[in-house]
């Protein structure tokens, strides 16, 4: 019962965020709501092992909480650096200070 | 004993689900990207932290179950404060300001590129 | 409950597809994309298909993004505006619907979801589950049936994979080029400055 209220709660978190990423209107909103998702995605693959009477599968949550944060990386790289290829050296960080 | 544990699982469940959805619900409603970073930072943080500590109390003893719980939380301890991390940053470079107390960047204060 | 979830989450896919339809910001379109495959993944591990979900997972969510913002970084960001669409809107409604009505149709047949006397577990796994240890030799099953006994199909889904990634690279390497030339040109006159 008490796995039923967290699934219910996330599904509910989930479709909030799923709102921000349609609403916007930055760029940085979206990618915000879709690391949420992802996040919150993590914990209802958790919960729902146990829900369902198998945890073993929790780790499908473990390679998703990896995937997630790279995800989320490389975009924000592509945003910084307008291409993925960028090493991402001292240059970059230094134009990073400059315009801050 | 099962009753303790089934006691703080729920008690944690419901402190983590409770954060999750004010976390969701600031997401929404909060008026730009810094202060929204703010509201999911607490679903990254508090949020999952609090429902995997109540599951933790339902993994049936010290076996594998635990030991994944802990390891999902520690990767998503480290790597979600990096990403909100990132993310601000990245916004703050691409000339987002931040809101002032009077309100008055609330709206067209930056755009995205090619919007108007 | 896992029905509610399932519902829920195809509510949500549902709600995903037509915002992604509405949009005209590309790069909102691939974050939705994203979170579109992290919604489909999380329906197949309700179906209990987790080994999909991992492929989800990682293709969908992870790698097809990257692949799509690198893409959007060759091209525009935003959707070129068609002021009148060039085709009727009856053809291809009329063909959506007959597809859909001819699935439909299909699953009417279908058997029950796990019975075991459906097809799918008479024709060939029984043999596979039998004898695949002395045909092949090895003790995962799915193994052999992906490197034996599907090895022509394996080697066709490698060519495949194999291409598209060189597409890719060709694609990317273009790119890159074009970027090292204009910081040789500021490291010049950095140069220059120091002298």
């Amino acid at each position: 019962m008490m796995f039923a209220a967290a699934a219910a709660a996330l599904i509910v978190a989930i479709f909030l965020g799923l709102i921000r990423a349609y609403l916007g209107p930055t760029i940085y909103d979206r990618i915000l709501a879709g690391n949420m998702i992802g996040t919150m995605t993590v914990i209802l693959i958790a919960v729902h092992g146990f829900l369902a009477g198998r945890p073993e599968f929790l780790d499908i949550a473990l390679v998703y909480a990896l995937i997630n944060f790279i995800g989320t990386i490389a975009i924000l790289k592509y945003f910084r650096f307008k291409d993925l290829g960028h090493a991402g050296t001292d240059k970059g960080r230094e134009e990073v200070e400059d315009d801050a | 004993m099962d009753m303790i544990f089934d006691i703080l699982s729920w008690f944690f469940i419901l402190a983590g689900s409770a954060f999750v959805l004010i976390g969701a619900i600031g997401v929404i409603r909060l008026p730009e990207v810094f202060t929204r970073s703010h509201a999911a930072g607490m679903v990254d943080t508090f949020g999952t932290a609090l429902i995997l500590l109540g599951l933790m109390f339902q993994a049936g003893g010290f076996n594998l179950v635990l030991v994944k719980l802990v390891m999902i939380g520690f990767f998503l301890f480290f790597t979600s404060p990096v990403s909100s991390h990132a993310l601000v940053r990245a916004a703050l470079a691409d000339g987002a300001k931040p809101l002032a107390e009077d309100g008055s960047n609330l709206e067209g204060a930056y755009k995205e590129k090619g919007e108007k | 409950m896992l029905d509610i979830l399932d519902i829920a989450l195809l509510f949500f896919m549902a709600v995903t597809a037509i915002s992604i339809l509405r949009l005209k910001n590309l790069f909102a379109v691939v974050m939705l994309g994203g979170i579109y495959s992290l919604l489909s993944a999380l329906i197949f591990v309700n179906l209990d298909a987790v080994d999909v979900a991992f492929t989800e997972a990682a293709v969908g969510a992870g790698i097809s993004t990257v692949l799509m913002l690198g893409t959007l970084a060759l091209t525009s960001r935003e959707e070129k505006q068609e002021k009148k669409p060039s085709h009727k809107i009856w053809l291809p409604l009329m063909v959506c619907i007959a597809t859909g009505a001819a699935l439909v149709y299909g699953t009417l047949d279908m058997p029950r979801y796990g019975d075991p006397n459906a097809p799918i577990h008479k024709h060939v796994a029984p043999r596979y589950i039998n004898d695949s240890m002395d045909e092949v030799g090895m003790p995962n099953i799915v193994t052999s049936v992906l490197a034996s006994y599907r090895g022509f199909d394996t080697l066709g889904e490698t060519t495949v994979v194999f291409t598209a990634v060189v597409g890719v690279l060709i694609l990317l390497t273009g790119r890159r080029r074009r970027d090292k030339r204009e910081p040789t040109l500021e490291e010049l006159e950095e140069q220059e400055e120091e002298v």
